[in-house]
């Protein structure tokens, strides 16, 4: 009994003391703080609205898909199934793996993704060094040239590209077919000319003019050649960027169809398999004419195809995301 | 090492030959880069430059050139069902969507920037199309968006349909504005998704952007009393406004080198039948018309960007 006493009591106690604190005020001051009340309040909500909404619109097609590719085909056709699926199954995915060849591409895939991404980062860094610290005649073309290379689209080039590579060597002396082999990829991207190769290097120069040209110079004094400096002092301290620029690297030629496409005649990695899964799944699957398969029934193993092939990209997102967005933020373009 | 070993008399040849060495230590690190360049970049730039006036014919082994003027030029403007549709299509499209873009893109960097629960997992959330939008699911995705086969889709799009809008304007009472601004604005409902889907690096740079505003502008702001508001105006645009010149052009190249867009398209399929000569001309007007956008751009704005360092 005593206890709830001794609560209200105290509660009275601290609102007579607001009271008294109110009074103190001036009613403009007293004004200010109910409008700040108010819209500490108000604004929180239309923050989480705006934000849910739009989260929503992106996760959408995300949901849909991890959605579709759990369900059977007949739910496609079941007007009641809207996003949880009446019966679950694994079958979609096994069979999807199957028709994707899903294990052996995604090791070509990843071999590939980052292998490339590796040298080019690499590549890009020492250019994007060059263009950052040195004085030589031509830098402005060179430099424009790189622009160039931002700004033109692959598909402009890549029918030239296609014969070079087609017919690679010196005009009379030799000629090597490169196409659907893994050098048409490596080769640009060793000499960072890849796969948005220009903006990596506009990335690195951006970066390596913001560091500070006193730890060159104390590396130079110490008797540091430039190619050491930039291998023992500049690149270390460049980890971070190395790192966003890898990542991001690493993305886009994962999502790469186009490159891939133009020079491998075989579907040989995710992205390349995926624009090409409605055809495998006509040869693999639907050939059965003892099974009639509607078009959106088919949509199922699409929607499966998609979560498989940004499963991987995915999983590396999530656990990085850190460095993806951070990474930005502290190096690049900033600046 | 060798300029230290000579005679330190001659003061002025060793600064020289240093400065000399540097720029050859230059050229030494963009080498690598320079020879890949001519290789993958400029003679295959080069030749679809030539392409572009030639009749160009397979052979097996070879593609053989005839020089033809400004032939294939005139037949891609003149006479193309489709090309110049999609041209008009293209610009027309990334004209109102690039605004929209940075607008949107702005807006999201400053709620983003916000200190609340859970921020971590929406910045996660909005950067997501980052990862997945240049690659074919994006292109799947989207066509889900568009086909009408789809319910779900369907569905979803009528969520932001322009019924929706409409009754939403009639009910605040507002009946006068013209069709085009009504057109306009419900476009801009319909396409929230792929304003949303693009625009996940601008949101980064923004975020960037933003977290360099140094806290003594902030502190002076609010000590002097400004709204919110003006805070936005006063300090946050000026602040962010190098980025903004950054991000219309990360935007514009963007939007015209998406292979998803119908120019590409024509291109692309241009190519697959063979007509090399038409494709490179068709790439050629499109990339020129896309140079000069950007270039009147970046010197328009140029000139309002306002930078700390001046």
């Amino acid at each position: 009994m005593e206890d709830t006493k001794a609560v209200p009591e105290k509660k009275l106690s601290r609102r007579e003391k607001r009271r008294r604190y109110m009074e103190n005020m001036s009613a403009e001051e007293r004004a200010y703080l109910r409008r700040k009340s108010v819209k500490d309040k108000i604004l929180p909500f239309f923050r989480f609205v705006i934000l849910a909404g739009l989260s929503f619109v992106i996760l959408y097609p995300l949901i849909y898909m991890i959605s579709c590719a759990f369900r059977e085909r007949g739910d496609m056709s079941d007007p009641t199934v809207m996003w949880i699926p009446r019966h679950y199954t694994f079958d979609i995915i096994r069979e999807t793996i199957d028709v994707m060849d899903y294990w052996d591409t995604l090791k070509n895939t990843v071999l590939l993704n980052i292998g490339c991404s590796l040298v080019q980062v690499a590549a890009c860094a020492v250019t994007g060094y060059g263009f950052a610290r040195f004085k030589f005649k031509g830098k402005k073309l060179l430099f424009g040239i790189v622009i160039m290379m931002i700004l033109v689209p692959t598909q402009v080039i890549s029918l030239p590209l296609y014969t070079q590579f087609r017919y690679f060597g010196i005009k009379g002396l030799f000629s090597v077919n490169l196409i659907d082999t893994h050098f048409t990829m490596y080769l640009p991207a060793m000499t960072a000319n890849g796969i948005r190769a220009g903006l990596m290097i506009l990335i690195f120069r951006q970066f390596f003019k913001g560091l500070p040209r006193e730890l060159e110079d104390a590396a130079y004094i110490d008797g540091c050649g430039p190619f050491m400096t930039f291998v023992r002092v500049m690149a270390p301290n460049a980890i971070p960027a190395f790192l966003t620029v890898f990542l991001f690297s690493v993305v886009w030629y994962w999502n790469d169809y186009y490159v891939s496409n133009t020079f491998f005649t075989a579907p040989r990695t995710v992205a390349l398999m995926l624009t090409n899964l409605d055809s495998q799944l006509k040869i693999k699957l639907f050939n059965d004419p003892s099974v009639q398969i509607s078009p959106r029934e088919q949509i199922v193993w699409k929607e499966a195809g998609c979560l498989l092939s940004i499963a991987p990209v995915l999983l590396m997102y999530v656990f990085l995301q850190k460095h993806f967005t951070e990474g930005i933020e502290r190096s690049g373009i900033v600046g | 090492m060798s300029a230290k070993s000579e005679a330190p008399a001659e003061k002025k040849r060793r600064r020289m030959s240093y400065e000399k060495k540097k720029s050859l230590y230059g050229y030494g690190f963009i080498g690598l880069w320079l020879v890949g360049t001519v290789l993958f970049f400029l003679i295959p730039l080069g030749k679809s430059l030539w392409y572009s006036f030639c009749d160009v014919s397979v052979d097996p082994g070879s593609l053989k050139t005839k020089f033809a003027g400004f032939k294939n030029y005139f037949s891609v403007i003149g006479e193309d069902p489709y090309y110049t549709e999609y041209l008009g299509d293209t610009l027309i499209e990334a004209l109102w969507k690039t605004p929209l873009i940075l607008i949107f893109s702005l807006f999201i960097a400053v709620l983003l920037n916000q200190k609340f629960r859970g921020r971590t997992l929406a910045r996660a959330v909005f950067f997501l199309p980052v990862i997945i939008a240049t690659g074919p699911v994006f292109k799947i995705i989207s066509g889900d968006m568009n086909s009408t086969g789809n319910s779900g889709a369907q569905q979803f799009s009528t969520m932001f349909s322009t019924d929706l809008v409409g009754e939403l304007m009639q009910f605040l009472g507002i009946y006068g504005i013209s069709d085009r601004m009504s057109d306009m604005i419900s476009a801009v409902a319909d396409n929230i998704f792929g304003i949303v889907w693009s625009s996940g690096i601008q949101i980064l740079l923004f975020l960037a952007a933003l977290q360099n505003i140094p806290s003594s502008a902030r502190e002076a702001a609010q000590l002097e009393g400004a709204t919110a508001w003006e805070y936005f105006w006063k300090i946050t645009f000026p602040y962010v406004s190098p980025f903004i010149l950054a991000n219309l052009i990360f935007t514009i190249i963007d939007s015209f080198t998406n292979p998803m867009n119908s120019v590409m398209n024509r291109i692309v399929s241009m190519k697959n039948q063979w007509e090399f000569g038409a494709a490179s001309a068709m790439a050629w007007i499109y990339f020129g018309i896309v140079l000069a956008v950007i270039t009147v751009i970046a010197w328009a704005i140029g000139r309002f960007i306002y930078y700390e360092n001046d």
